[in-house]
This record gives structure tokens, C-alpha cells and sequence, in this order.
């Protein structure tokens, strides 16, 4: 009797307690990132989370959420970008050589997608979360959905096509039907290895200068807290900037947009690790980066063509013919792009032209 | 000894639930069980997108559209129709992404007793994914030309994977394809009008059996290819019925002049071993497959470079192959579509050669195993007969062909011969 006594108080308490810490973890962590320590769940809004103030579609954000940029974006349907980095209060980001940034726990990177419309106008379309889960200390993703009065975005899982007509940097006027991913095909271009990962903050896209700003953006980070452990900057690695024709050359642009655009899954370990076509920047091998190098299972993708790239025969590559076209099948990457991205596609068309011809 | 009755009646109990229990896919062993019927697609794709570890999906008969379907890292997942003539999914509709269903990082994945359709990549793709089951499952397209999709059931990177009772048609690459893959069945199943009825590629430990491959470009393939995650071999094909197999090769990418792929294939193939080794092909049917029955070739066969790309991933020389005990026939002549193929054309020629430098021949048609005669003489500048122990015991007359393709570009000195001797398994 007195045993159970004795062991129910003790449930009682060690309940009350967890449930107290529980509690406290929220109140110190809603106001900084949404996150409750040990477990996590996704909000249903965009707004619940408090990222920014003011207009939510200005995304101007709260204190302690900053913006970054990376020196060579993915390509997504001339979409204007946004990215933001929330950390948990008195944390900071580690530096590593290789790969995304080592993040700490209830981390969240943002990145909002939206288009110029024919008005000119800067429309919303959808805001991509990637959470570091306390728990497990896994990266989670979701996706919301901005309603058409640009006043909430929604949680949303299973993907959408939105028809949009859209401006590019040079205002010329695309008709589409942009996709919004679903929460599998986020995944499937963050996965390595069987891990969910970031892609974009590695140290050698976000060590540049911004247009318009004087310092580093990895400097200003350390110098605001954000980030500890960076090496001389001399001594870290730099992915060119693509259109930086000045001070880089059509080679190693080239390199950056694949590495960028195509090399999340074209890596070992990644989503297309089955085809043997491998384009990071690092990579040297030529039968990787596809010189003469037949398709293993491009099927009809292929065009009737032999070999990736024909260096020094652009129409001959595979690799360029996938790029310039919209056709599910043959379209690369398979995900999130419906619109052909010229410019990128001249660059490489470029380069391959560039490539000394061989037998 | 009451006792040890007893003990014996309860061992087969126990054995008799256990068998029952592992016979047919079993619902009642998943903790989520979700049910659903045409109609309620944007439902379905909802449930696969939040599937939780263990969960069962009937999709009751009836026709579904989809644009595609993805499940992504979970496990232990069912995905159940009610027979291919029943539960039928329809992907015609796609406009985005490779493939129809695409399963990515999952344990224990099966899927069974549906018809998928018309997708316009892939239809079926299993990328990196362990213990998995294809059964009872149809991956067609309508139509049989470079408009349809590569492969239809596509398994890739993982392992211990069953493909069985299906029933594959109209891709313009494999039916079935088994790539980078270690551990595999596939058996009891069916395909026609595919560009390959099926592929082992770069697949080890593979056993291929009771399937009957028919009306296709080529059989039954079994590749390595260089550049690639991991080597093949270790495959035995046996008791298979391989017939009538010279369907126009209608792959998008190079019917005329790729090097490497199906697209390479020739209209009347049987079976095709290319750069794999450690393989046995036995007591099989091999019918009026009218170009080569069987045909080994090296990987300089259709690409000069091979010999660079030798790692520990890929050796461009077909070794240890043992052929016996299949029975096999060929029609009259070569199919139509041979004759307008780049390797259709060499093996034309080839029967042809044969027949001028051999009159005793009478005008017989190019015997059923053709190889390409690249040994890792050319490696090792060697002279041995038969260097990489290739042994056949094939009844019969007219059975082989050492096609001397290193000098097929010089007339002069192009000598295909039939001396089978020193392949004779010993």
C-alpha cells in the first residue's frame, strides 16, 4: 500500500516536472524559432512561427533571423529567392570545409520562392522550411503554400502546379505551370547517403561579397556570432559566381552552375548516384563528368544521342539537351524547373564548345 | 513417447501457421491500414507522401490517374491492388519527373496486384531500397515505340530484391532491369515488345528463372558497364522459355549508332552477355530468336575505350560463362529489322563471311552462340585458346561462333570460325 503510494507520487512528480521543463523549453524557444525541445511539429502557418514582422510578404524579419545569399543559386523558373537562417538562442553555426554548414539543433533554414508578375509586381508562391530536429538531430522539411492574398502561406504536403505568368531579369514574359514540390521531392534532392541535408549553405557558396555590401558574408557572420570556427578566408574554398564573367573563367562558371544545379543528385550517394554521372566541382575524373560518356538509363531522355558531353560538340551532348528541354522524361533536373533557363543553357553550351575536341 | 506425439503435432502446427503466415503478402502484419477506391486520388497521394514505418495501401479495383506517386524513407510498406485485371493506375497524365511511382530509401517494400500504365520516364523505379517485392504487378505501355518510357520495373541500388508473376510491355528500354544490385530474383514473370524483355546490370548474385521472354528486340540481357557503383555477376539463368524475340529495336537513344545500351541490342537476340562474368545459362528454351541465340561480348565490342576504364568495378572481358543443357532453334533467316541495324548488319555479315571462307557450310544460318572472340589476350598479350574459361556443352551442330571482331574492319583478314573445341566444357 504504501509502496504504491510511494511510486505514484513519485509518477505524479517526475511528470509534473517533465511537463514543467517542457513547458519552460517552449516559453524560452517560441519566442526565437517555434521549436519545443525534444520533439517537433510542423505549424500549420507560416505566421505561427513569428520569423518575421510587420506585412508577412515583406519578410522582414524578427531580431536573431538573418538573410543570406549564395554566390551560384539553383535555377527554379526565373523564381526570386529569399533565404533566411534562424538559430536557437546563443548558438552558433560550425564551419566545415566540405558540405552544408554544421548547424545546431532547432535550426531552420527558409527559402520563400516568388516570381515578377507581368504588373511587375512580386507575387508569393511558396515558403520552404528545412528544420535540424532536436530530437532525432535529423533535418526535416515542409512547404507552405501563400494564399492569393499574399497575407498567410499554409502547410502543405502533396505539391501543386500554379499556373503563373512570370517576367525574367530581362522582362521577357513566360507563360507556365510552375510546380510547387511535394514533400517527397524535397527530399529526394536533399538526401545523400539515406541523410536528409541542406545543399545551398556551404562554406564555398556563401564565401563571397554581395553586391552592394563591403565585407564577406562569412565574415560578417562571425562578426555578429553566427558562425565560429572560419579559417582565414584565403583558406577557404570558393564556388565561382556564375555570371561573373571578370573574374572567373567560362570554365570554372561552367563548373559552378553543374555543381550547383545538378550536383545534389549527381553525386555519389545522391538521388542520380545510379547513372555514374557525377558533377560537383571537385570532381576530376572525366568518364564522372561525362566526356564521352555513354548514358546507363536515360532512356528516351537520351535524344538518340551516344554520350553525356561530346566535348566540343554541344548539339552532340546529352547532358545540354536535357537541360534545354521541359518534357518530363528528359527535362534535368526532373524536379522544379518547367521553363528552360537560357542562360544557363548558353553557358554550357559554351563551355562544351570550349572543351578541345577528342576521337 | 504420448509425449514426444504431441511435441510432433505441435511442431507441425507451428510450422503449418508459419508457412501460411510467409505465402502470400499478409496485410495483417502492418499497424497503419489504409483502404481506398478510385476517385480519391489527391487522398492517395496525400497517404503516400505522410506514410508512417508499417503501413499497408489497398487500392481497391477500379481506374486511378495519377501524375506520379513517391514513397520516401520509411519502411516495411505494402502497396496492394487487386489484381492486375482489377486495380489498374494510369500515369498518362504526368508532367513531371522521371518516373510513375518512385520509391526512395524504403526497407522492406512490396507491391502487388496492379497494372501500371503509360508513365512517361520510368514506371516503376526503386532506388536504394532493401528487401523488396514486385509481384503479381503488369508495367505496360500502349504503345510499343521511343514515345514510351525507359524501363518498366526498375530496382536500383539496392538489395535482396523479388521480381515475380509479372508482366512488362511496350518500354523502350528493359522491361524488367535490375541495376547495381546485389542479390536479386526474378522469376515466373513475362515480357513482350520491350526493347529488352530483361537486364541484369551490374547486378550480383542474380538467379533468373521460369520466365518466358518473347517477341522483344533482345531476350534477356545481362551487362556490365563501366563507371558504375559496383560490378555484377554471379548470375544463373535456367529454365526459362526465350523465344521469337526480333521485335524492331525501337530505343530513342541510338538504334543506328550508340555504343552502349539496348539501343545497341539487334532485333533477334535471345540472350546477350556483355563484359559480365561468372555466369551459367542452363537448360533454358532458346527459339527462333533469328539473329544469335547467345552472344558474349567484351566491352571492346562496342566501346574502344573500354580497356581504360578497367577498376575494381569493371573488367570489359566476359569470364567464366558456362552454357549447357538449353535447347535452341533458330528460324530460317535473319529478321527483317537485323538487316537495318548497325550490329544486326555486322552479324549479317558475319553469317556471311562464315559462309565464304567455310563452303562445307552449305549456306547454314550463323550458329546459335555467337562470341565476339576479345579475350584478355589483348590485355596480356597472350596466346591461350580460351583464356577466360568460357565452356560450353551444347548438343547439336552449327552451335558456335567465335565472330573475330578485332578484325572485322579488315576484310582481308576477318576470320570468323566455328572450331568449338577448345570451349568444350571439360
Amino acid at each position: 500500500m504504501r509502496k504504491t503510494y510511494l511510486l505514484g507520487s513519485l509518477l505524479l512528480f517526475s511528470t509534473t516536472f517533465s511537463l514543467l521543463m517542457e513547458q519552460g523549453c517552449k516559453n524560452k524557444t517560441n519566442q526565437q524559432s517555434g521549436i519545443s525541445q525534444g520533439s517537433f511539429e510542423f505549424k500549420e502557418k507560416l505566421s505561427d512561427y513569428g520569423f518575421f514582422k510587420g506585412k508577412l510578404a515583406s519578410l522582414n524579419p524578427v531580431d536573431g533571423i538573418f538573410h543570406y545569399e549564395l554566390s551560384t543559386p539553383l535555377f527554379t523558373d526565373y523564381a526570386i529567392k529569399d533565404r533566411f537562417i534562424v538559430l536557437p538562442a546563443g548558438k552558433s553555426i560550425k564551419y566545415t570545409e566540405e558540405g552544408a554548414l554544421d548547424f545546431p539543433d532547432s535550426s531552420i533554414i527558409i527559402k520563400n520562392f516568388a516570381y515578377t508578375n507581368a504588373a511587375h509586381e512580386k507575387v508569393m508562391i511558396e515558403t520552404r522550411l528545412l528544420v535540424k530536429d532536436p530530437k532525432d538531430k535529423k533535418w526535416k522539411v515542409m512547404n507552405y503554400l501563400w494564399n492569393k492574398e499574399q497575407t498567410e502561406a499554409v502547410k502543405h504536403i502533396t505539391g501543386a502546379r500554379i499556373p503563373i505568368t512570370l517576367l525574367d531579369e530581362t522582362g521577357k514574359k513566360y507563360f507556365t505551370n510552375y510546380q510547387v514540390p511535394n514533400t517527397n521531392d524535397c527530399k529526394r534532392c536533399h538526401i545523400k547517403d539515406g541523410t536528409l541535408i541542406p545543399i545551398g549553405p556551404k562554406a564555398r557558396n556563401l564565401n563571397f561579397t554581395l553586391t552592394g555590401q563591403a565585407v564577406n558574408q562569412l565574415s560578417q557572420w562571425v562578426a555578429k556570432g553566427k558562425l565560429s570556427g572560419l579559417p582565414e578566408l584565403s583558406k577557404v574554398h570558393q564556388l565561382p559566381v556564375w555570371t561573373d564573367k571578370k573574374h572567373y573563367s567560362l570554365e570554372q562558371r561552367a563548373r559552378a552552375y553543374l555543381d550547383v544545379n545538378c550536383a545534389h543528385c549527381h553525386t555519389k550517394g545522391g538521388d542520380a548516384y545510379n547513372t555514374g554521372l557525377f558533377l560537383d566541382y571537385q570532381e576530376t575524373n572525366a568518364d564522372h563528368l561525362g566526356m564521352r560518356k555513354a548514358p546507363v538509363s536515360a532512356g528516351g531522355g537520351a535524344g538518340g544521342m551516344d554520350y553525356d558531353v561530346v566535348p566540343g560538340v554541344p548539339e552532340q551532348s546529352i547532358l545540354l539537351y536535357r537541360m534545354n528541354s521541359t518534357e518530363p522524361g528528359t527535362a534535368m533536373p526532373e524536379l522544379a524547373r518547367t521553363i528552360i533557363h537560357k542562360e544557363g543553357v548558353e553557358l554550357i553550351k559554351e563551355w562544351i564548345r570550349s572543351l578541345p575536341k577528342q576521337k | 513417447m504420448k509425449q514426444s506425439i504431441t511435441t510432433a503435432l505441435l511442431l507441425l502446427l507451428i510450422i503449418g501457421i508459419l508457412s501460411s503466415c510467409t505465402t502470400k503478402t499478409d496485410q495483417k502484419t502492418y499497424t497503419t491500414v489504409l483502404s481506398f477506391k478510385p476517385g480519391e486520388e489527391a487522398k492517395i497521394a496525400e497517404a503516400f507522401l505522410s506514410l508512417k514505418d508499417s503501413t499497408s495501401i489497398l487500392l481497391k479495383a477500379g481506374n486511378y490517374k495519377f501524375d506520379n506517386l513517391s514513397i520516401a524513407q520509411v519502411n516495411h510498406i505494402l502497396i496492394q491492388g487487386e489484381g492486375h485485371d482489377k486495380t489498374v493506375l494510369d500515369f498518362s497524365s504526368q508532367t513531371q519527373g522521371g518516373e510513375g511511382i518512385r520509391v526512395t530509401d524504403v526497407k522492406g517494400f512490396t507491391i502487388d496486384g496492379m497494372t501500371i500504365r503509360d508513365s512517361k520516364g520510368d514506371l516503376l523505379k526503386i532506388n536504394k531500397s532493401v528487401n523488396v517485392t514486385v509481384t503479381n504487378l503488369h508495367a505496360v505501355w500502349s504503345k510499343a515505340d521511343s514515345t514510351s518510357g525507359g524501363y518498366a520495373i526498375y530496382p536500383v541500388l539496392c538489395k535482396n530484391v523479388l521480381i515475380e508473376n509479372c508482366y512488362t510491355e511496350g518500354s523502350s528500354d528493359a522491361g524488367i532491369y535490375v541495376g547495381q544490385t546485389d542479390s536479386a530474383i526474378v522469376r515466373k514473370c513475362k515480357a513482350a515488345k520491350n526493347v529488352a524483355g530483361c537486364e541484369i546490370e551490374n547486378t550480383s548474385n542474380a538467379e533468373v528463372y521460369d520466365n518466358e521472354f518473347y517477341n522483344n528486340t533482345a531476350g534477356f540481357l545481362i551487362f556490365d558497364l563501366p563507371d558504375l557503383s559496383k560490378r555484377g555477376g554471379h548470375v544463373k539463368v535456367y529454365n526459362n522459355n526465350i523465344h521469337d524475340n526480333n521485335f524492331r529495336n525501337f530505343a530513342k537513344a541510338g538504334s543506328f549508332g550508340t555504343t552502349w545500351g539496348v539501343g545497341n541490342a539487334s532485333p533477334g537476340s535471345g540472350i546477350i552477355i556483355l563484359a559480365a562474368s561468372d555466369i551459367e545459362i542452363n537448360n533454358n528454351k532458346i527459339i527462333n530468336n533469328n539473329t544469335s541465340s547467345i552472344t558474349i561480348a567484351s566491352g571492346f565490342a562496342v566501346d574502344e575505350k573500354a580497356g581504360e576504364k578497367i577498376n575494381a568495378n569493371y573488367s570489359p572481358i566476359p569470364k567464366n560463362i558456362r552454357i549447357h543443357d538449353n535447347t535452341i532453334a533458330m528460324g530460317p533467316a535473319f529478321p527483317k529489322p537485323a538487316y537495318e541495324h548497325r550490329i544486326g548488319q555486322l552479324l549479317v555479315a558475319t553469317e556471311a563471311q562464315l559462309n565464304k571462307l567455310e563452303p562445307t557450310r552449305k549456306n547454314k544460318r550463323i550458329p546459335w552462340i555467337m562470341y565476339d572472340g576479345i579475350t584478355s589476350n589483348i590485355l596480356t598479350k597472350g596466346t591461350a585458346l580460351n583464356p577466360d574459361s568460357i565452356c560450353i556443352n551444347q548438343p547439336g551442330d552449327n552451335v558456335f561462333v567465335n565472330a573475330d571482331f578485332l578484325n572485322i574492319a579488315k576484310p582481308e583478314n576477318w576470320k570468323p570460325n566455328t572450331n568449338i573445341s577448345p570451349y568444350q566444357c571439360k
